[in-house]
Formats: structure tokens, C-alpha cells, sequence
């Protein structure tokens, strides 16, 4: 198991021994408020490298690597992909512990005018987990749809790492299923280890901030930072319990191992939203 | 005899399901340059090209008369007035946009 909770074991650690550290993982946060759009305009994305169980503690995001959105409308059309660097900015956000490195990203009407799928894609720069002494890099796909023509939503773009989504992210249930396949270099990863979090402070996008406090209280650290397999062709499922934003991250799975000369864990993260039935 | 009968009742069953989940769907924008783009689409992802679309005018007069591109797409000169489109997908199928609603 590698539990990534560098920061929570030092802060475990200065307030003594008894206290016993949330297990947390990392999650790189690909954000905008709505995927389901009944019509197509301006968007504000927010990117944020945090433990959404928890609302933090957030770390430092460097300038990412790579930004893009791959569009379609209708399943027999040809994927259009949009480079969308320009309209990153780096942020502070107002993190529980103080600021944090952070980016956003004001779309124009013009990138999501069109009905159809948009998956958008963020490739940050490795990120060193001191108490880990090792680099990770996640991998994050964020997919939305304008005015329920689908289109590549299904589709992989191409990541070293990536979570193939087998339902709509954009279009979940409260109490529904969510599956997917877990994808290395475009194959799947038989038994891929995959952690799930609930954003249990969701994020405002205007004061930079996460909600200070959580919706939910966990009756125990497995519950926090679910630990879920995949099956032997790499897909797994989730049940969703709640309405909001479910973060789901596949460990370790891309073929890059090294940055820098250290470990490099190269992750696929996926997020997805749900609604309440009403 | 009965057993294909019941088959063939029940490819029209499925066949009216299908029709259930394909519904169009249409959205326009205004170019900027005088001209305005529609695009259509269906909720089951399917093409939207061949399907009929028309400009009409407040009185009801077809102004422009076309079909959907191979991309599902269809551009045409902008009206003087007030105008509206109708994304005709068939059996009931429609669906109009006015031009209020159509921004750049």
C-alpha cells in the first residue's frame, strides 16, 4: 500500500505521539462548477493539487505541462483537440494551511460553443513528495458535455496513464454506478490499485478557496481514501453514495518510473460528478 | 407462423425504443460576420447530416431551405428581423431556435 500522506505524517508527528494521521491521498483537481451544460459559452476552470477528502492539506502545483481540451459532437465525428495553455494563469489559493501554488484557466465562449464531449486534460509537472523522497505526476481528465449530444467521452486521448470512463462522467446518479478501465499507454493495467475520494469541500472558484468546512465526517481513515481494485482486465466500479464530485485515481500506472533521478509515480486521475435524483 | 409473427412484433418494439433515446438536438451562434452557424446532433450520438433545416421569418415565410452537412452543420446569411430555426429531424422531431437566442 503506498498511502501518500507525507505532510499528514510530519503534522502527526510535531503534535505528538497518540495522534494518529487521516490517511489522505493526493489528487490533482480539474475543475469547473458544471459538466452537464445545457448550452455552450464562457468557462472557469480551476487546477489544484490537494487531499479533497479532507479540504488539504494542498501543495504546490509547478506550471503544468500540458493543457488541452479533446472535443466531439456526435460518436461518428472526428475528435478535435485545442490547446489551451494560453489561458492559464497561476493563482494563490487560500488553502486550510496557508497559500498554495495553484492555476486557473477563463475560457472564452468560443472553446465550448459547440454542442458535444470536452475532456479536458491536464498534465502538471511532477510534484516531489519530500517524506516520500519521490516525484508524482497525475494525469487528470475532467470530461463535460453541452446540450446532451455525446461524443468522445468514451474515447482514450492518449495518456501514458489514463482512466477510460465505460458511463458518462458527466451524467451520474446519486446512488448509481460509475465504471471505468484503467489504461497504460493505451492498454489495460490487469489489478490496477485505485484510490476514491469524495471532494468533501468543494471548491469556490472566485475566493480561491475550498469550503473550510466538510460535508461529510468519516467514521474511520478506509472510508476517507477508499482503496479499490481493479479487476483482470483493469476495469473497475464504484457505487455513488453521494451528490458532488468523485475523485478516482489509478497509482503508479504510467510507463514513466524516473524524474530527476527519483521514483516517479505516474498516476491517472478521473473526475466525476453526480446528481441527486429530483 | 406464430413464432415469426412474435419476432416480427418485437423488432417493432425495439425499434420504436430507439426512437425513444433519439432525440434532436440543435444549437446556433452568430459568426460575427453576418452570417450564423447551426449545429445538430442527436442524444444517442448519432449523425445529424441529411437532416432538413429551414429559416423561417416572423410571418412565418421560409427564408432558407437546407439540410445538414456531413459535420452536422449549417451556416447561412443572417436574416434582417427577427427570425427563427427549425432543426427538422421528422415524426415530431423539432426543434426551433429563435434569434433572440442565438449569440455570437
Amino acid at each position: 500500500m503506498r498511502l501518500r500522506r507525507g505532510p499528514l505524517r510530519l503534522a502527526a508527528a510535531i503534535l505528538g505521539a497518540g495522534a494518529v494521521a487521516p490517511a489522505a491521498a493526493h489528487f490533482q483537481i480539474l475543475y469547473m462548477p458544471e459538466t452537464a451544460l445545457e448550452s455552450g459559452g464562457a468557462a472557469h476552470v480551476a487546477m489544484l493539487f490537494t487531499h479533497p477528502a479532507h479540504g488539504g492539506p494542498s501543495m504546490d502545483m509547478g506550471p503544468p505541462e500540458e493543457f488541452y481540451v479533446v472535443s466531439q459532437r456526435g460518436e461518428d465525428a472526428e475528435p478535435v483537440r485545442r490547446d489551451l495553455r494560453e489561458h492559464l494563469t497561476p493563482i494563490a489559493w487560500m488553502s486550510q494551511d496557508g497559500k498554495v501554488d495553484a492555476y486557473e484557466a477563463r475560457l472564452p465562449r468560443a472553446v465550448m460553443r459547440s454542442l458535444g464531449d470536452y475532456v479536458f486534460v491536464l498534465v502538471p509537472s511532477p510534484y516531489y513528495e519530500a517524506g516520500e523522497d519521490k516525484y508524482i505526476q497525475q494525469l487528470t481528465k475532467t470530461i463535460a458535455n453541452v446540450g446532451g449530444v455525446p461524443g468522445n467521452w468514451a474515447e482514450p486521448v492518449g495518456l501514458a496513464a489514463e482512466i477510460l470512463p465505460l458511463d458518462k462522467p458527466y451524467a451520474n446518479w446519486t446512488g448509481g454506478l460509475f465504471r471505468g478501465v484503467v489504461l497504460s499507454n493505451g492498454e489495460p493495467v490487469p489489478h490496477a490499485e485505485l484510490e476514491v475520494e469524495y471532494m468533501n469541500h468543494p471548491p469556490d472558484l472566485d475566493a480561491h478557496a475550498l469550503a473550510a468546512e466538510g460535508q461529510i465526517t468519516y467514521p474511520q481513515s478506509s472510508f476517507a481514501t477508499m482503496s479499490i481494485r481493479a479487476n483482470e482486465r483493469g476495469e473497475f466500479a464504484i457505487g455513488l453514495p453521494r451528490a458532488g464530485w468523485w475523485g478516482i485515481c489509478a497509482l503508479g500506472v504510467g510507463p514513466d518510473t524516473e524524474h530527476e533521478g527519483k521514483e516517479l509515480s505516474q498516476d491517472a486521475v478521473l473526475w466525476i460528478q453526480v446528481k441527486d435524483m429530483q | 407462423m406464430q413464432r415469426s409473427a412474435a419476432f416480427a412484433a418485437a423488432g417493432v418494439l425495439l425499434l420504436a425504443g430507439a426512437a425513444n433515446a433519439h432525440s434532436p438536438i440543435c444549437n446556433c451562434y452568430d459568426n460575427g460576420d453576418g452570417t450564423i452557424t447551426c449545429e445538430g446532433g442527436f442524444s444517442d450520438g448519432s449523425s445529424a447530416e441529411g437532416v432538413p433545416i429551414r429559416v423561417v421569418d416572423a410571418r412565418e415565410r421560409v427564408l432558407v431551405n437546407g439540410q445538414m452537412d456531413a459535420a452536422g452543420t449549417f451556416s447561412f446569411d443572417k436574416p434582417d428581423g427577427d427570425f427563427h430555426v427549425v432543426f427538422d429531424a421528422g415524426q415530431g422531431h423539432a426543434v426551433t431556435i429563435y434569434s433572440a437566442d442565438i449569440e455570437e
